[in-house]
Formats: C-alpha cells, sequence, structure tokens
C-alpha cells in the first residue's frame, strides 16, 4: 500500500514540483500583492493587508476596458474561426500528402519572435506603409495611415493566435466523417443546411476548443495592443503591464489580474464538457 | 493526438483530484510565500548627518553603474589615472533594469545614476547613503540651482550627473515655427499624430501647466481638472507612449511630449525632428550620482564624484554626452554651439518655468498616479 503510493506519487513529483515552484507560487505571490497596500517605495507592495485594489479595480471607471477587451478578443475570435475553418477543412479534405507540409506552413511564423512580427505590422500599417500605399490606389487610404486604429489591434491579435485556431479545428476535421457529407446530400439537403446541421456539429468540439484557446490569451495579450493600437486603444492587459511597469500601483495589478483569472476559470467551467475531446 | 488529449485533461477544472491537489498546494504555498509582502521599509538609520566616507571593503576598486553611451571617453582611465582606482562600468537602459539591482541591495555597486524620480522611490525606502561633503571639496563648483533643488536640497543624497527638459519634438517639415506650445496639439497635422510620455507626473504637468498651476501642485482639485484637460486631449492625441525616439525618428509621430535627451537622438538620426520647450513651461529632469546603502566600496565612490565635479572633467562629460550640466565651474571649457543652444542651457527666463519634479510625499504621488490611471483608461 505504502509502496503503491510511493509510487504514484514518486511519478508526481517531478511535474508537481515544477507546477507548485513555477506557477502555484508565483500565483499564490501574485494573489497575496492584490492584498497588499501599495508602497510609492521601490517595495510596491506592503503590509497592511486590505481590500483597496479590489475595490479601485471594480470601479465603474474601468469598464470601458472592459468592454473594450472583450469585443477585441471576441472580434479576434470570430476572425481566427472564419479565417481558420477553411483553412483547417482545406488541409484535412484536400491537402492530400502535403498536410504536414502545410500544417508546418501554419506553424512557420512561430518560430521568429512575436516581438518583431508586430513592428513588422506596424512597418507595414503606418501612413507611408505597404496597406495605406496600396490602399491608396483604389482611393481607400487613411492619413496616417491604419496604425493606432481598432483594426490594427484585432489584426494583430488574429495575426498572431490563428494557429491557436487551425490547430485544433485541423483535428476536428481530421475525424469528421466525410461520408455523412455525401450521406447529407444523398437525403435531400442543399449546402447551406448540410453546413449548419452536419458539419457544424460535426466539427463543434474543435471550434470550441479553438475558440477557447484564442479568446483567452487574446484577452490577456498587451503588446499588441500597446504597439499597433493608439490612445483609446488600452485593454485590462495593457492596463495590467501599466500598474507594474509604470510601478504606480502593483496591488491594483494584481488585483485586476486575479479578477481576469477568475473570469477565465467561469469560462472554462461553463464551456463545460463539449470540448475536451480536442483540447 | 491520444497523448495530446491525455495532457489536456490535465487543465479540466472540474476534476476533483486535481483541484484538491491544487488546494493543498496553495494552502501550502501561501505560508511559504508570506514572505513576498512585507511591512513598508522606512527610510531609518543614519539620514541625519553623513558619516565618514570609507570603504567597507579596502580595495582600490569601484563599481559604477550608469545608462548606456553616459560618459565621456577619458573620464574613467582620468579618474585611474589621478587615484589609481581601477572602475568596474556597467550599463543599463531603463530605470527600472536598474532599480531591480538595487533593490535587491546585494547588487555590489557603489555608484549608480537614476533619475530623479527614481531618486524619489530611493530615498522613500531607505536605500541609499547621505554623502560626506567633507570628501567631496568640487561640491562648490555646483550651480546654485542644483543645491536648492527640490528633489534633494542641499545634496545630501545625491550630485546631479546631467540635466534636460521635458519639453516638444516636432516635425519642422510638418509643423514648421508653429510649435511654440501646447496648442500645437490642436494643430490639424497634429492631429492623431502625436503623443504625451506615460509617465504619470510628466503626463499631468501637461494638463497642470496649460490650466496655469503648478506642475508640482498638492491640489487635489488642480490634479483632478488637470486630468479631465487630459482626457480631452486625449481624443486628438495618437499614443501615450514613452519610446519616442524610434516613431519620431520615422515621422509616423510628428509631435511628442519627450526628454530633450531623447529628442536630441531623434533628431540626430532624422535632421527633420526639432525640439522647443513649450510657451507654458515645463520640467527639468536630472540624471544622479548616488551611492547604495550596502556600496562595498563608498570611499572611492565620493572620489569619484569629487573627480566628476572638476571643472575639465566636467566640462569633457557634457561635451562628450551633449546633455546640461550641472557645473558651473565648466561653463567656460564647454564648446560654445553647445552653450549657446537654448534647447541645451534655456535662457534665464525660461529656466524660471522649468521647475525640477518636486518629491510631494507618498500620498500626493499616489493622487498623481490614480489621476494618470484615470487619464489612460478613461
Amino acid at each position: 500500500m505504502l509502496r503503491r503510493w510511493l509510487k504514484a506519487n514518486g511519478l508526481l513529483a517531478p511535474t508537481g514540483i515544477w507546477l507548485g515552484l513555477f506557477l502555484i507560487a508565483p500565483l499564490v505571490v501574485v494573489v497575496e500583492f492584490s492584498f497588499a497596500t501599495r508602497d510609492t517605495g521601490v517595495a510596491r507592495a506592503v503590509l497592511p493587508w486590505t481590500t483597496q485594489a479590489y475595490l479601485t479595480a471594480l470601479d465603474p471607471a474601468f469598464l470601458p476596458i472592459f468592454g473594450r477587451t472583450l469585443a477585441y478578443a471576441g472580434a479576434t475570435t470570430v476572425a481566427c474561426l472564419l479565417l481558420g475553418f477553411p483553412l483547417a477543412w482545406f488541409i484535412s479534405r484536400h491537402g492530400g500528402r502535403y498536410r504536414t507540409v502545410l500544417l508546418a506552413a501554419v506553424l512557420i511564423p512561430f518560430w521568429s519572435s512575436y516581438l518583431a512580427r508586430i513592428y513588422a505590422w506596424k512597418a507595414l500599417l503606418d501612413g507611408e506603409g505597404l496597406v495605406n500605399t496600396v490602399l491608396g490606389w483604389v482611393g481607400l487610404d487613411r492619413d496616417g495611415g491604419f496604425l493606432l486604429t481598432h483594426g490594427a489591434v484585432v489584426l494583430g491579435l488574429t495575426y498572431g493566435f490563428l494557429p491557436f485556431m487551425v490547430l485544433p479545428l485541423y483535428v476536428a476535421c481530421e475525424r469528421f466523417d466525410f461520408r455523412l457529407v455525401e450521406a447529407s446530400y444523398d437525403l435531400g439537403h442543399g449546402r447551406v443546411s448540410t453546413f449548419f446541421r452536419i458539419v457544424l456539429p460535426g466539427v463543434m468540439s474543435g471550434v470550441l476548443a479553438g475558440s477557447l484557446l484564442v479568446l483567452v490569451p487574446a484577452a490577456g495579450d498587451f503588446v499588441t495592443p500597446k504597439l499597433l493600437g493608439g490612445v483609446d486603444q488600452s485593454t485590462f492587459g495593457s492596463v495590467i503591464d501599466d500598474q507594474f511597469r509604470g510601478g504606480n500601483n502593483w496591488p491594483l495589478g494584481s488585483a485586476m489580474a486575479v479578477l481576469l483569472l477568475v473570469l477565465v476559470v467561469v469560462v472554462l467551467v461553463l464551456r463545460g464538457r463539449r470540448g475536451e475531446d480536442v483540447l | 493526438m491520444a497523448d495530446q488529449v491525455r495532457i489536456a485533461r490535465l487543465w479540466d477544472v472540474d476534476s476533483p483530484r486535481v483541484t484538491r491537489r491544487t488546494m493543498l498546494g496553495s494552502m501550502a504555498f501561501f505560508a511559504l510565500a508570506a514572505c513576498a509582502v512585507g511591512p513598508a521599509p522606512t527610510n531609518s538609520g543614519g539620514t541625519d548627518g553623513a558619516g565618514k566616507a570609507a570603504n567597507l571593503v579596502d580595495e582600490p576598486r569601484l563599481n559604477f553603474y550608469n545608462w548606456t553611451d553616459y560618459i565621456a571617453p577619458e573620464t574613467l582611465p582620468g579618474f585611474t589615472a589621478v587615484t589609481g582606482i581601477e572602475v568596474t562600468y556597467d550599463n543599463f537602459s531603463t530605470n527600472d533594469e536598474m532599480e531591480a539591482k538595487i533593490a535587491s541591495g546585494q547588487a555590489g555597486y557603489d555608484l549608480v545614476v537614476p533619475s530623479d524620480n527614481f531618486l524619489r522611490r530611493f530615498l522613500r525606502s531607505g536605500l541609499l547613503q547621505p554623502l560626506d561633503h567633507d570628501a567631496i571639496p568640487n561640491l562648490a563648483n555646483l550651480e546654485q540651482r542644483f543645491v536648492e533643488a527640490e528633489y534633494d536640497p542641499g545634496n545630501r543624497y545625491s550630485v546631479p550627473w546631467a540635466w534636460g527638459t521635458t519639453g516638444l519634438a516636432y516635425s519642422k517639415s510638418q509643423l514648421g515655427d508653429e510649435v511654440t506650445g501646447f496648442d500645437a496639439f490642436d494643430l490639424p497635422a497634429a492631429r492623431g499624430r502625436s503623443s504625451i510620455l506615460d509617465e504619470a507626473r510628466d503626463g499631468m504637468a501637461i494638463g497642470l501647466l496649460k490650466l496655469g498651476h503648478d506642475p508640482n501642485t498638492t491640489d487635489a482639485r488642480q490634479i483632478d481638472d488637470a486630468a479631465n484637460f487630459l482626457l480631452s486631449l486625449k481624443k486628438k492625441l495618437g499614443q501615450i507612449n514613452s519610446d519616442v525616439i524610434e516613431p519620431l525618428t520615422s515621422g509616423q509621430v510628428r509631435l511628442a511630449q519627450a526628454y530633450s535627451g531623447d529628442a536630441f537622438q531623434a533628431s540626430d538620426a532624422n535632421d527633420d525632428v526639432g525640439y522647443v520647450i513649450p510657451e507654458e513651461g515645463g520640467l527639468s529632469y536630472v540624471d544622479l550620482l548616488v551611492i547604495p546603502k550596502d556600496a562595498p566600496h563608498a570611499g572611492n565612490a565620493h572620489r569619484f564624484i569629487d573627480h566628476v565635479l572638476g571643472a575639465e572633467t566636467g566640462a569633457a562629460l557634457s561635451n562628450a554626452v551633449r546633455y546640461g550640466s550641472p557645473n558651473a565651474a565648466a561653463k567656460p571649457l564647454i564648446d560654445k554651439d553647445l552653450l549657446n543652444d537654448p534647447a541645451v542651457y534655456p535662457p534665464a527666463e525660461q529656466l524660471a518655468k522649468l521647475p525640477f519634479t518636486k518629491d510631494l510625499g507618498g500620498d500626493v504621488e499616489a493622487l498623481y498616479a490614480d489621476a494618470w490611471t484615470k487619464v489612460k483608461t478613461g
């Protein structure tokens, strides 16, 4: 009995220690910071304990940021779905022996630094950039380019998180039995009806898993809105970043991080078990 | 794909086993990590009256931590030649980076160059040694303005290294001569293409100065008014960003509140970038030599401070870094074109409108920080 216990726990020990040291302990510290008092010296968060940071974080003044963050994350998720589903479907259905190559191509941008790629977007989107120049030929250019707009932020986020959507969708498409589509046609369903009644329910687990993988990090991202967005593009993530990096208010930053975490946990719980086959 | 499924199941929050384990783990770590938050350190011990400047470790060494590209080529060799003290020279590029090392208390540096806003932070936490003025006879060379300065009256903890101003950098070709004050943010060519610094006191100063208030005000209502003014100004801005060099150089930003040093770096890369001190006024900033409390060679650090305050070394430093020099004795030896540049050495009447950022104490600084958060999020 003891030996079995030792064996089981011995196997768990490396993971347990890893999670304990590098996941749980920092999380605990963040929670502690969130209940601490702000210090304007170098300590940043000190005793006594207080809930002031939560009161500030839940202030109605922060509501616009909250809504904006959700809007960005939601728009990003929808854009990733619209782009990712046809791609995943194509790769699994028509990829043939190039499937692996096509999947690798989706992942290749990950080989270079995200920051460098966002700076590349900055160059593409600014007033004299390629995007504005090309749109200028058909009279759709904009003074100052498309940098610092809501569109730029959603574009950057979509670009960054698309692979997270494609991979689970690909797995779902791969598992989907294509004969069902033929059967549906045989039984008289049209294209639209087949898509909504047969294909979509069949790959729903992938859609849910992919949406979650995009929605959650997109809601927490701060680099993209900071670099591509302007004055009205600050999000939950960038406000947290401000509280820490500007050194303004660590307790407030921590409280906001905890609230974001709670929100994510709620989403995960609401997800239920439907997405778990793929995720 | 089977493996992937198994790994991913560990994430499930509704799996009772993981939940219990996580709970137990977090309880244990709450106990362990309780040391992460402690009482606020106070500025106690040795604050009144400096001790004699002495080395804890008796060796001819000095560990100097300074900004990148912020020294004359002959400064360090000159010091070693005169005193026989070997200098270990390390660099940082942001105040945050430097603070992380100094706050740990064991970095082993003898001399550090924070900006005045970080001096305030360090002083509140009691991280610095008071200076022994007897060991720094050249302190008499300092310009009066830097002896009386609000950030550290009487140079008890710090000696200025170089100083600059917070003003407006702009594109000459796009905005021409129209940039004289904060009204420039209303220019059509600047709309959506301008930025202000992402720093509470500097950003708030725009609102305070525009409304005719003191940028060092402690009046909560004035701070609130300034925040409201900035909220309306924000609609015309492109960004709130402290990294102005790249956007100014590329022309993306046409008008930016900027530190003079950054503005000069941008204009080195692109002639089109100009710099002006707004007619409403601005703030002066200064980078300061300080000695951390735990410095192993504090005596040598005092000797270095005295060396840099010398007329010739001070002038060489200023000529190399192209910042304002706080050293009155060095003035006659500084390049004439530098000395006559009003952007580097503003005339007296302008200087009167360029106070240093004063330490307003933790509570008022917190007011500024909160008002700034309101500006950024509103």
